[in-house]
């Protein structure tokens, strides 16, 4: 049983932890709920990925491919687990499809869950059919065509409006999600590539494209492919009479009203804490943090911890997160579980 | 420099020439128009702390100035320079001049509080106009509200004895805002009121004043209203 770790949540986070346990020689049980691997990037049909310009299925897939191959990591799709016993070096966890695994260590790589726009009405998703999210954007980026989804016309002005769901007192959700920004230039820049004479408009209280994601996404969004950035927080999205969107709000800078009519608009939608997150808390004994997002333990000397012992964390389920920093994360979860396990073995003989 | 955007400067710094020579070039025609610079030469560094202290504006400083309040407020929609975000950003910075240069539309704000519920950063700029419109009265900017005067005459009359008089209030108040006791509605109200008012129904208001009638077939119903109201207290209270 030491020699096991349970590593729950199968996108990035989660398929680097699995492969850093596995390529130590341990074993690894990788349990998802979904019936496919890869997390976000694969379940949403993300395009091209930030940083690295790979698109999404060639970069996670590969990630998918290495577990799959690997004769140390067993995979439950379309599974959870249902109830946890014991303490850290020996687990025994039950699982949705009858089986149990017995583990030293957890390692929770549970992600996070989408914001869902339909709770700023104000914006019109759910109201008008070409208000869509960044997720919808990725998927016609992948698809190789930006369409309205009203009438299939390819729109001459798309408007993103930044920080949908997040940093935002009104629905109670006070974090930045750290990575949409950067996906916002990004898709920008793609949008162009696949439609040359379509106008993006980006909407903007603060642009967080941190360290080198400055000039390599936003200065290029807006010096090669002229992605307009326009500082206001839009106050309503409605309909003009030929069928149109539009957008109403301040433009701050020259403090004068805009109303401006746009094919599509976009919602760059935050990053939830999971909506299992609860559930996850009470099944495995974890605290969450203030937002909902699993607490992390002391960082400095308990790297990757939660608030109960032997059990660890990684990627999105901490916060918002980006792809890159998850797998990195979802590494040293891994690496701090084996090497606990390896404590206790040493010191048992 | 040319001036496109003249509506966003103050008209006092827009200098307008027939004929300008600049530097013995002739620049008259297109070029007539130049604005005198703004040379910002002090912020109040206090001027957001006295903002908080009025009930209301205690959030003013949270602001990131996203002007969601501006967009969605009803007085903006009826006139571009009622603007609370600018104003905000003015209090945060310490630009008094910007806001006493305003002053003749802040107190407009109809406390609709629709930037209230829309402001991601729970501001509450209701409350900062609010607490503006006091501040501009406080400084002398404004001359004083009438419901100000009304509020002095009110407690001055407290302090002094303890009880106001009602009728004193009024003519006070009446006094110290210019207002005749009876004004021209009141006095049209009057005239009009007398006009159609049934004389036989004022006749019968003074006769009931002098007799009191009894309602008809009224017997002994008050003697047992009486009795049933007391049972009720006693069975309630014990
Ligand atoms: C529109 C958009 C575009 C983005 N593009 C980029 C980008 O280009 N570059 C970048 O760096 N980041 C990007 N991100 C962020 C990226 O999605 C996250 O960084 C990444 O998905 C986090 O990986 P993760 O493994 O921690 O979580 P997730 O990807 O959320 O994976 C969690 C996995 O756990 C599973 N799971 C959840 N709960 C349970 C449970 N109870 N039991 C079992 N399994 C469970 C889920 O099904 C999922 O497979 C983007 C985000 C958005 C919203
Ligand atoms: S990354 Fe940008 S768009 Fe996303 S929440 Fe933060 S500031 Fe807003
Ligand atoms: S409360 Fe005042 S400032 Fe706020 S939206 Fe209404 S009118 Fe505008
Ligand atoms: S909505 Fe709130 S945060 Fe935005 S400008 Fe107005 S007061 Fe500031």
């Amino acid at each position: 049983m030491q020699d096991t770790v349970l590593i729950v949540g199968a996108g990035p986070a989660g398929l680097s932890a699995a492969a850093q346990v596995a390529s130590a020689g341990y074993k690894a049980v990788l349990v998802e709920k979904e019936d496919v691997l890869g997390g976000a990037p694969i379940i949403s049909g993300y395009a091209r990925l930030v940083p690295s310009g790979e698109w999404a299925k060639d970069a996670i897939g590969r990630m998918v491919k290495r577990v799959e191959e690997d004769g140390n990591v067993t995979i439950h799709k379309g599974t959870k687990v249902t109830q946890l016993n014991g303490e850290a070096g020996k687990f025994t966890a039950k699982l949705s499809n009858g089986k149990s695994v017995k583990a030293g260590a957890v390692v929770l790589a549970t992600g996070f869950t989408h914001f869902d726009s339909v709770n700023k009405p104000e914006w019109g998703f759910g109201t008008f059919p070409d208000v869509v999210t960044t997720t919808q954007v990725e998927q016609m980026v992948t698809a190789g065509k930006i369409a309205c989804p009203s009438d299939g016309r390819t729109p001459e002005r798309v408007a993103i409006l930044l920080c949908v769901g997040s940093r935002d007192r009104q629905i109670g959700r006070e974090w930045c999600s750290k990575i949409c920004c950067t996906v916002s230039a990004n898709l920008a820049m793609e949008i162009k590539e696949l439609s040359p004479k379509t106008q993006v408009f980006i909407y903007y209280m603060d642009i967080r494209t941190f360290g080198l994601y400055e000039d390599r996404f936003y200065w290029k969004s807006q010096e090669e492919f002229r992605t307009k950035f326009v500082k206001a927080r839009i106050a309503e999205v409605t309909a003009a009479p030929d069928g149109r969107l539009l957008l109403k709000g301040e433009d701050t800078l020259v403090k004068r009203p805009i109303v401006i009519p746009f094919d599509m608009v976009v919602h760059a939608v935050g990053m939830d804490p999971n909506m299992d997150n609860p559930e996850i808390s009470k099944v495995f004994g974890v605290g969450l943090e203030q937002h909902g997002f699993i607490e992390r333990g002391e960082h400095y000397t308990n790297t990757c911890g939660t608030t109960r012992p032997g059990i660890y964390s990684c990627g999105a389920a901490y916060g918002p997160e980006t792809i890159d920093d998850s797998i990195s994360q979802g590494m040293a979860a891994g690496a701090r579980a084996i090497a606990d396990l390896h404590g206790m073995t040493r010191k048992a003989s | 420099m040319a001036i496109h955007e003249k509506s966003l400067i103050e008209p006092e710094r827009l200098l307008r020439h027939e004929t300008l020579v600049v530097d013995g070039v002739d620049v008259s025609g297109h070029w007539n128009t130049m604005i005198t610079p703004r040379t910002i030469t002090d912020y109040d560094d206090d001027f957001e702390a006295v903002i908080q202290r009025y009930p209301g504006a205690e959030n003013v400083h949270r602001c990131w100035q996203c002007g969601s309040c501006t967009n969605s407020c009803t007085m903006y929609a009826q006139n571009v320079q009622f603007n609370p975000r600018y104003w905000i950003y003015a209090v945060r910075t310490g630009l008094k001049e910007e806001i006493i240069k305003d002053k003749d539309i802040i107190w407009q704000c109809v406390s609709c509080n629709k930037c209230t519920s829309i402001c991601p950063k729970d501001v509450r700029p209701e409350g900062v106009m609010k607490a503006l419109a006091h501040w501009l009265e406080d400084e002398g900017h404004m001359p004083k509200s009438p419901s100000r005067v009304f509020d002095e005459e009110f407690t001055e009359q407290i302090y002094a004895r303890g009880r106001i008089e009602d009728s004193l209030v009024l003519l006070n108040f009446f006094r110290k805002t210019g207002q005749p006791l009876v004004p021209q509605w009141l006095r049209v109200f009057g005239v009009r009121l007398m006009q159609h008012l049934p004389v036989g129904l004022g006749m019968r208001f003074a006769r009931n004043v002098l007799i009191a009638p009894r309602t008809r077939s009224w017997g002994r119903t008050g003697e047992v209203l009486r009795q049933y109201v007391r049972e009720q207290k006693e069975a309630t209270h014990g």
